[in-house]
């Protein structure tokens, strides 16, 4: 399953959510959609999921129209609402027989499905009755229900406590494997667990779209970080006035000394230190930033 | 069909399918007993000083009182009724994502419409058609029988009237967000539609209202007349266009 976005607009009134956006997502790829609220990532996964109506541009998958595709597409919605006077294996069967799906097939694979997110017990007590948690798994379940090639998830975990994040990231993993998918999320930790491509969007435009080593590659800072001791600080105040340092700053237990030309610099500074008796506890040559720094330098 | 069984599940549910009936059984109910007794209320009442109640005053038929159910307690307060106990069945998905949540899957927009339209319907009519039945019973017991081919007659030409009735609640509520808003117009709407029915011949060629006037006439004159059939045919275009209205405001994803 192949999907390709393109160029896609939207506006709301004045407001333009989604703006000229273009992606191509491969077959069994993970992409997550990142970007901090109201960014316009949940209106371009409506888009997709041919909730909303694009002003501009289309979607294809395998070729195909969007809206031919439905049974090749799952869904999970940001707030999975269902009818709160079903019960869990109602509310399968409900949507299943929506998609098409037999009784028997019904009867047999909801069991299962129940069983797989956990919701094995749940699975005749009303939704209404249900925690946010088990909704989401819910939703789930009702996205994976008919077997789709493709998956679309609206900030699967970010409304979970740690527990139940934990175990919808589980879940996601071990669907991973066999289905292309989709996700938003404005929490970066969970969508760097779970894919390994980005799309970061900000104001309905994409800014970046690389996988994780590749952005942190692109990002990686020509800084270098020691840890030396108390007696030694004032050689700090040395090399600080040297022409190779751009700058000094504290950064944890150390410090991250900005050079211009990594490798050499580094090797004149290691130099200097050594000349000046300096003891080194630690040197470390391209401090690699976290993907949650990154983010932050992206979208601020 | 999964739809449809939802529906029903639903109204079930919401113990929509029980007190409904009752109402319209109170409704066809109260315009017998009310014309029955209007001589011995006015009495009691005292009322205005000069009125004298004749006693040989010639009691009303029963094919009068047949024809001023539908036309006082069905056409004012049953559409009422019907407006508020409806106006949600589209809105309500609206508003909690459902709708769009079931378009999600492979569902034509127009059997989500149909199965809407068409259960909503069949339980007004049932409703009506209870109703109609205790009214008609009372009115043969109270006044004179009247003739159950006429009787039915009528009924089938009030379940057009309903029909448009219902399909015009179903698109206020594809339309609008706001439940006062839908039951607002609706009322406003259908009440003008059935005041001004009986005004004008062309009016009537296209007011949907006039086909509970035909069921008034069939009963009070106990034949059909030709326009009739054309009120019928006109009314059922109209339902048409609503549906075809709707399905572009969904397919338009402008909900």
């Amino acid at each position: 399953m192949r999907l390709d976005i393109k160029n896609i607009t939207k506006n709301f009134k004045q407001k333009t959510a989604v703006h000229d956006f273009s992606m191509i997502i491969e077959a069994n790829e993970c992409v997550g959609l990142i970007g901090p609220n109201g960014a316009g990532k949940s209106t371009l996964i409506q888009i997709i999921a041919d909730i909303l109506y694009a002003e501009e541009g289309e979607i294809l998958l395998d070729g195909q129209k969007i809206a031919l595709m439905k049974n090749k597409i799952g869904y999970l919605p940001q707030y999975p609402n269902f009818f709160s006077w079903m019960t869990a294996f109602e509310t399968l069967s409900f949507m299943g027989t929506l998609s098409g799906l037999s009784k028997n097939e019904l009867q047999q694979e909801i069991p299962l499905l129940l069983e797989k997110v956990g919701l094995g017990k749940e699975a005749h007590m009303h939704v209404g009755t249900f925690s946010g948690g088990m909704k989401q798994r819910l939703g789930i379940a009702q996205a994976l229900l008919h077997k789709p090639a493709f998956m679309i998830m609206d900030e699967p975990v970010s409304a979970l406590d740690p527990i139940g994040r934990r175990e919808v990231i589980n879940l996601i993993k071990e669907i991973k494997k066999e289905t292309t998918i989709l996700l938003s999320t404005h929490i970066l930790s969970d969508a760097e667990e779970i894919c390994e491509r980005f799309v970061v969007i900000k104001h309905g435009y994409k800014i970046e779209d690389a996988t994780k080593s590749e952005l942190l590659e692109r990002y990686q800072d020509s800084a270098i970080f020691i840890r030396i001791r108390q007696e030694d600080l004032k050689w700090l105040t040395i090399i600080e006035h040297l022409p190779y340092v751009k700058k000094i700053e504290s950064y944890g237990d150390g410090f991250k000394i900005h050079v211009y030309h990594l490798e050499a610099d580094a090797q004149r500074l290691l130099q200097h230190g050594l000349d000046s008796q300096v003891l080194f506890l630690k040197f470390e040559m391209g401090i690699q930033e976290s993907l949650e720094e990154i983010f932050l330098q992206l979208v601020v | 069909m999964a739809l449809s069984k939802k529906e029903l599940t639903q109204m079930t549910k919401e113990f929509k399918i029980v007190w409904l009936p009752i109402v319209f059984i109170l409704l066809g109910l109260t315009q017998p007993i009310v014309m029955y007794y209007m001589p011995v209320i006015l009495q009691s009442m005292g009322g205005v000083e000069g009125i004298m109640i004749d006693p040989t005053m010639a009691k009303p038929e029963g094919r009068e009182v047949l024809a001023s159910t539908l036309n006082s307690q069905f056409d004012q307060l049953g559409i009422i009724i019907l407006v508020v106990a409806l106006m949600s069945m589209i809105q309500g998905e609206k508003a909690n994502g459902m709708m769009a949540f079931i378009l999600t899957r492979p569902v034509p927009i127009l059997s989500y419409l149909n199965s809407k339209i068409v259960i909503h319907y069949l339980v007004a009519v049932i409703c009506i058609t209870l109703g109609y039945a205790v009214s008609y019973g009372y009115s043969a017991y109270l006044f004179t029988v009247v003739p159950f081919k006429e009787a039915l007659w009528a009924l089938a030409f009030y379940c057009v009237w309903l029909l448009f009735v219902i399909t015009f609640v179903a698109m206020m509520s594809t339309f609008f967000k706001s439940p006062a808003v839908i039951a607002l117009i609706s009322i406003v709407v259908l009440l003008v539609c059935r005041f001004i029915a009986g005004l004008h011949p062309f009016i009537d060629a296209v007011n949907p209202a006039s086909n509970s006037l035909s069921a008034a006439n069939i009963l009070m004159t106990g034949n059909l007349e030709v326009g009739d059939g054309i009120h019928i045919i006109v009314t059922l275009l109209l339902v048409l266009l609503m549906i075809t209205t709707m399905h572009g405001f969904i397919a338009k994803k402008k909900f």
